[in-house]
């Protein structure tokens, strides 16, 4: 269970977070949607510990995200996250992207690491490419390879930070595939996306952020159909034009 | 009008011997502080940046031979005994090219995203192990050409190290010069023999830097 306790974050005077609370209980989808710069992906990022802030508190399965005392290294081990432009190594496989971490955070012998990187790869579609470096993968390859790589450290919960923002449209529908796979097999999610199609078919609650602050949360169909807020009617008008 | 080359061959090359020793060593470390310099030089805690940022701006503004005066002359006076040429040569290059091998990584570091780096540790490696799995062999192949020719650059500088008596090729082309008065040929042998190591460098420099291109790396 991931617990966010009124949370806030300043970059320098600009108060990019504002009192954010949210429960993750385990086996939920959480879709976080909003305009950009509301806040989204630096709540990702707080969550993890690649941000810190200011005020307030994230409890992961009661561990404190904000103690000093909290091994942060250890904690990422159990979250996965996926970015939007990828990141994949450039100067490694596909295979030994995947393979890294397990490796050499969990000390796994190679055998057992290119085990479990074929068994994650047969589930994104991309045991064929096992041995291609990222320059020579479409983005949509990339970002399954990717998922794989979170995948591989076996997290409980994973984010998921506009997976398919900077893919071609054509390529948008495999990411999302493997998304409601996860989320099906019951995957602990955290997925900033607008992907409202996504959201209705996975999302046990959906949040919207604007300006720092969560302006409305409920499930799909309470969003979808009944926005309380002007700024989330307005939002739901661009992004289904 | 060679004949004073054939006769001290053997003298020469051993010098030769001598200079490829001390490159090869002031190369290995050089780039191996480089790479730490380059980290350290973008590096958020103010007790790591500022002195490695006066390090690098120090020596990177000082002449390389007075470096390795400096150094030949204070050592003794600190450590209160005297160094043989070698070790003091091979320390004065050590800590004046990782300053210039520490730019290169710099920059080479530069170009990875701030997100690649978050990819890594989001998958719980230590920043540790992020630098020397992903930061590190990136910054390398990226900047492989600019490594190759501070490397040749590296090579030449060597020659400066006769000022304190070590007897490499310079050194020893001087001694038979002294005794044979055949500056033209032996300078010239030296300069010939200079320029075939950093010639060939030069074209291995092209050869990476045209397969990095090949696998978008640059």
């Amino acid at each position: 269970m991931i617990e966010i306790n009124k949370i806030n974050k300043w970059y320098g005077d600009f108060h990019v977070l504002q009192d954010v609370d949210e429960v993750i209980e385990h086996g939920q989808t959480v879709v976080i949607c909003g305009p950009s710069g509301s806040g989204k992906s630096t709540l990702l990022r707080c969550i993890n510990g690649l941000e810190p802030f200011q005020k307030g508190e994230i409890l992961v399965d009661k561990t404190s995200v904000k103690d000093p005392k909290t091994d942060l290294y250890k904690l990422r081990e159990k979250i996965g996250m996926v970015f939007q432009r990828f990141e994949l190594y450039p100067h490694m496989t596909a295979m030994e992207n995947i393979t890294l971490a397990p490796r050499k955070v969990r000390k796994w012998s190679k055998e057992r690491a290119q085990d479990k990187a074929m068994e994650l790869l047969k589930r994104v579609g991309m045991v064929d490419k096992a041995d291609a470096y990222p320059a020579n993968l479409s983005g949509g390859q990339q970002q399954r390879i990717a998922i794989a790589r979170s995948l591989a450290m076996e997290p409980a919960y994973m984010m998921f930070d506009e997976p398919t923002s900077a893919l071609d449209p054509e390529m948008i529908k495999e990411v999302l595939d493997v998304m409601v796979e996860l989320a099906k097999a019951g995957m602990t999610m955290l997925c900033v996306t607008h992907e409202m199609g996504f959201a209705k078919e996975v999302a046990d609650e959906i949040i919207f952020m604007d300006k720092g602050k969560i302006v409305e949360r409920g499930t799909y169909d309470d969003f979808f159909n009944n926005p309380q807020t002007d700024r989330a009617k307005l939002f739901l008008s661009q992004i289904l034009d | 009008m060679f004949d004073v080359i054939g006769r001290n061959f053997v003298f020469l090359m051993g010098g030769l011997l001598t200079t490829f020793e001390l490159a090869i060593l002031a190369l290995a470390g050089g780039i191996g502080l480089g790479m730490l310099v380059g980290l350290a030089r973008l590096s958020k805690n103010p007790w790591i940046y500022y002195p490695i940022t006066a390090y690098v701006n120090l020596l990177r503004n000082i002449p390389l031979i007075l470096v390795i005066f400096w150094f030949y002359f204070v050592m003794p006076i600190i450590t209160g005994d005297a160094m043989a040429p070698f070790p003091a040569a091979v320390i004065a290059f050590v800590i004046f090219e990782a300053t210039y091998f520490g730019e290169i990584f710099r920059a080479g570091y530069q170009t990875i995203s701030k997100d690649l780096t978050a990819a890594a540790f989001s998958t719980g490696m230590t920043y540790s192990q992020t630098a020397r799995y992903i930061l590190i062999p990136i910054a390398f192949k990226r900047m492989a050409p600019s490594l190759i020719t501070q490397s040749i650059v590296t090579f030449q500088d060597t020659s400066l190290a006769f000022v304190i008596g070590l007897t490499e090729l310079v050194r020893r082309s001087s001694i038979v010069d002294n005794m044979e008065v055949r500056s033209i040929e032996l300078y010239g042998f030296a300069a010939f023999v200079y320029f075939i190591v950093c010639y060939t460098g030069s074209q291995i420099s092209l050869y990476y830097e045209n397969k990095a291109r090949e696998v978008n790396l640059i």
